[in-house]
């Protein structure tokens, strides 16, 4: 089974473009410590358009977290601002990158939306 | 709130709150300390000579970044001998600094004792009112040979300390201390070094390269000069006016803030002392404001909050795709999601605010690169108050937070609890919808109709914003007018019933244009009439209103900011006299408060106080309030960009003389406009 952060990855190197990074060009490398192994993941962005290696090369911004938090980011479980606050993930580089590649993550999975609220008060 | 002999200065959100000797003692009622990204890093630093506390004769706070106290030994009951004299100096600016000096003015020589206590509880800011308790982590204190370490642990999350100096010192768990000998007319001086460090677990701390300027002294001052420099300058005759713009303008640089992923770039934070951070309404507001005279703020704020617009929905965030922020916070609360402020969106005005400054920004500096960089934003913002924000389906911007343990339940500028009610008194259920969103959702389409049409290149999308903005405007004036009372209703519940209570919001519908015609003179005439007008200015509620208390936070006391928008839409309808009416009343007040004005103040008739009574818990200084002053100018002085020129049509009332305001910057380079005094206001109401 493939896992949720190949997953992710996967996915956006298929999509190859992200409207939300139109503005946004650099490269991150996300390092998921595990002990003594680390995968890297390296994520290329001119003005939205990406590409995706798992390989440990130069980047302009290194992410580290544990993998599993970081399947539970890319999973919406999880927050990247509040574990960036919290020490939880680090940053070395351009932060900026990394507030902008964070709001490609999912939402909540439980989170239902503002229309929601009012429908079920209707119903 | 701290009391009013509190020193506070500040660079950033980095501030020093502390007593009139320098001395912080941290209470729940005297929530004193260094605090910074929303923590407090010192809740305790007592100075002591021989074992003894010192006495304040003066204190001067010579920048928003530096004070300066004069203490003697010995408290304020005592005779004062003054044979030892102490100075303390401070400045914040990346770390807090303080020089001590003491003098010996005796014949004789003394030994002393120079001992500073220091502690810190590493409060969140949220919690700095409360007894502390239960923190989650773990509190430390390490004495080292050259260094004093206070620090807090939870988790990964870390927050330190380090107290240095540049004389060799005793440190302690709980301070450290100089034993020193001084001739007769001999001085000593120390320079303490205080650092604080956020730090992750790579031991990098979250703050590195992302200061606006540097950070020392000399630095500091250099900027601040530069800044009062770029600004136009504003004489008057009786020096009232020009001294209240040069405080908001040094109150502004005060302000300044540069938000982690802002690269060192600044905008206005809401206010000292607790909400130096990002606000999306009170940045926006304080923009707007402020056009005319710090245009390059409205740059920085809109791509801060272009970066951070919702993307996804998240319950615990009230967050939606396109919605602009509410509220950043750094703290311990925001880490660990006890607060929602990573960033919390539970705000409905942020949104199409934002469209609205995009616009005015570019009508000032002609940045049509600024309005296609944005583009997408906007339409998202835009899509957000059709698609997410109509919660009833029936065409209004409505709000019910999701978070309902820490989420906002009012999530307009009113954002008290009780701000919203019937006229009965009663609270009306959720979700509700305030009028002045509304307004300002009608000037967001109307001015994205503009710039859709003139930069975005979409000719059909300016039609259809301008086919719903006139759609809108007469469903607006179709549901909330209040017929018997001739105003509109601050808000209306699910079922579309009015809160028929009489409001300042009014003047914010003036300002947005969504106001019929023939219904504006009697808007006009309640905002200078007796019921919401005080003399000195207008007020959130209506005497005569069940809930109305002249000290009631949104429900009777008088906001500058909320008065600065209302004489903007006075104008805007053609109500000039009305508008320097506001405006006279405000910078009178103004001068109460040496140019500072506050939050807000007691809505009493003007000639029963015969002076503007503060609000106890105000924040001051508060970007809002101190962007008010310029925004008045503006109004009175009739500056307004038109068709690549400044028009300038000056209504000013007599007693204000003359006022010049030269180097005003835009699309036409630099511009001055010059004003005198005409207007008779005592004719007014006649």
């Amino acid at each position: 089974m493939v896992d949720m952060t190949t997953r992710f990855f996967e996915d956006l190197d298929r999509r190859g473009f992200e409207p939300l990074l139109v503005k946004t060009s650099g490269t991150l490398r996300f390092d998921l410590h595990e002990g003594a192994q680390t995968t890297h993941w390296l994520l290329e962005i001119d003005r939205g358009n990406l590409r995706v290696r798992q390989e440990d090369g130069e980047a302009d911004t290194v992410v580290g977290t544990e993998p599993r938090l970081f399947a539970e980011l890319v999973g919406g479980e999880e927050n990247a601002i509040a574990a960036l606050l919290r020490g939880d993930m680090t940053v070395v580089g351009d932060l900026r990158l990394v507030l902008q590649v964070e709001r490609v993550f999912p939402g909540p999975p439980n989170s239902r939306g503002p229309h929601h609220t009012f429908q079920r008060r209707a119903a | 709130m701290p009391g009013t002999n509190t020193v506070r200065i500040l660079d950033g959100n980095t501030f020093v709150v502390s007593e009139d000797t320098g001395d912080i003692e941290a209470t729940p009622s005297e929530p004193t300390g260094l605090f910074s990204l929303d923590t407090r890093y010192l809740s305790k630093w007592v100075l002591t000579v021989n074992g003894e506390r010192l006495n304040a004769l003066s204190y001067d706070d010579l920048q928003y970044y530096e004070a300066r106290f004069f203490l003697v030994p010995g408290m304020a009951t005592h005779y004062v001998d003054a044979k030892l004299s102490i100075i303390r100096e401070r400045a914040v600016g990346g770390s807090f600094r303080e020089t001590l000096t003491i003098l010996n003015h005796d014949e004789k020589p003394v030994d002393l004792e120079i001992r500073m206590d220091a502690g810190s509880d590493f409060a969140d800011l949220f919690q700095v009112k409360d007894e502390i308790l239960n923190k989650k982590g773990e509190l430390y204190s390490e004495a080292e040979s050259d260094r004093l370490r206070l620090g807090y642990r939870r988790g990964n999350f870390k927050r330190e300390t380090v107290v240095s100096a540049n004389q060799p010192a005793r440190y302690d768990r709980k301070g450290f201390a100089w034993s020193i000998h001084l001739e007769p007319n001999e001085q000593w001086d120390v320079l303490i070094d205080v650092q604080t460090f956020a730090i992750g677990p790579g031991g990098r701390d979250l703050r590195m390269g992302l200061r606006a300027h540097g950070t020392e002294r000399l630095a500091l001052q250099h900027d601040l000069e530069e800044w009062i420099d770029r600004a136009p300058k504003v004489n008057s005759e009786h020096g009232r006016v020009a001294a209240t713009y040069r405080r908001s303008l040094v109150d502004l640089a005060a302000l300044r803030f540069s938000p982690l992923s802002l690269g060192g770039q600044t905008l206005p934070a809401a206010g000292l002392p607790w909400f130096m951070t990002m606000f999306g309404r009170d940045s926006i507001l304080t923009c707007l404001q402020v056009l005319p005279f710090a245009p390059e703020m409205s740059k920085t704020t809109l791509r801060i909050l272009a970066a951070l617009q919702g993307t996804r929905f998240d319950d615990f965030r009230d967050e939606d795709p396109g919605r602009i922020l509410h509220e950043m916070r750094y703290g311990e609360t925001a880490a660990f999601e006890e607060q929602p402020h990573s960033p919390y969106y539970g705000s409905v005005d942020a949104t199409p605010l934002f469209v609205v400054l995009l616009d005015e920004y570019e009508k000032w500096s002609g940045d049509v690169a600024l309005v296609r960089e944005l583009e997408r934003e906007c339409r998202a913002a835009l899509k957000w108050i059709d698609d997410y924000a109509d919660l009833i389906g029936n065409g209004y911007i409505w709000y019910e937070r999701r978070n309902t343990d820490t989420g906002l339940e009012n999530q307009c500028w009113k954002d008290s609890w009780d701000s919203i009610s019937y006229a009965d008194g009663t609270l009306p259920p959720f979700p509700r919808a305030s009028c002045e969103v509304q307004g300002y959702a009608y000037d967001a389409k109307m001015r994205a109709a503009r710039m859709a049409r003139e930069f975005w290149g979409d000719p059909a999308y300016a039609d259809q914003l301008e086919r719903e903005a006139a759609e809108l405007k007469a469903r607006f004036n179709r549901d909330w007018w209040v017929s018997d009372g001739g105003f509109y209703a601050l808000a209306l519940d699910p079922e579309g019933r009015q809160c028929d209570v009489l409001s300042s919001n009014i003047g914010h519908l003036l300002w947005s244009g969504i106001v019929d015609d023939e219904r504006a003179p009697m808007i006009a005439k309640h905002l200078v009439g007796p019921r919401l007008w005080s003399g000195w200015g207008v007020r959130t509620l209506a005497e005569g209103e069940v809930r109305y208390n002249p000290i009631g936070y949104h429900n009777g006391t008088i906001w500058p900011f909320d008065n600065s928008f209302v004489a903007w839409g006075l104008r805007r309808y053609g109500f000039a006299e009305e508008a320097a009416t506001v405006a006279n009343g405000i910078l009178d007040a103004a001068t109460y408060f040496d140019g500072r004005l506050p939050e807000a103040f007691g809505g009493y008739q003007r000639d029963l106080t015969k002076f503007p009574v503060e609000y106890p818990t105000a924040c001051s200084p508060q970007a809002w309030s101190t962007g008010a002053p310029l925004l008045l100018i503006r109004t009175m002085l009739g500056l307004e960009p038109h068709e690549g020129h400044l028009a300038v049509d000056p209504r000013l009332p007599v007693g204000m003389g003359r006022i010049e305001v030269l180097d005003i910057p835009g699309r036409w380079g630099r511009v001055d406009a010059f004003a005198r005094g005409r207007l008779d206001l005592h004719k007014l109401g006649d």
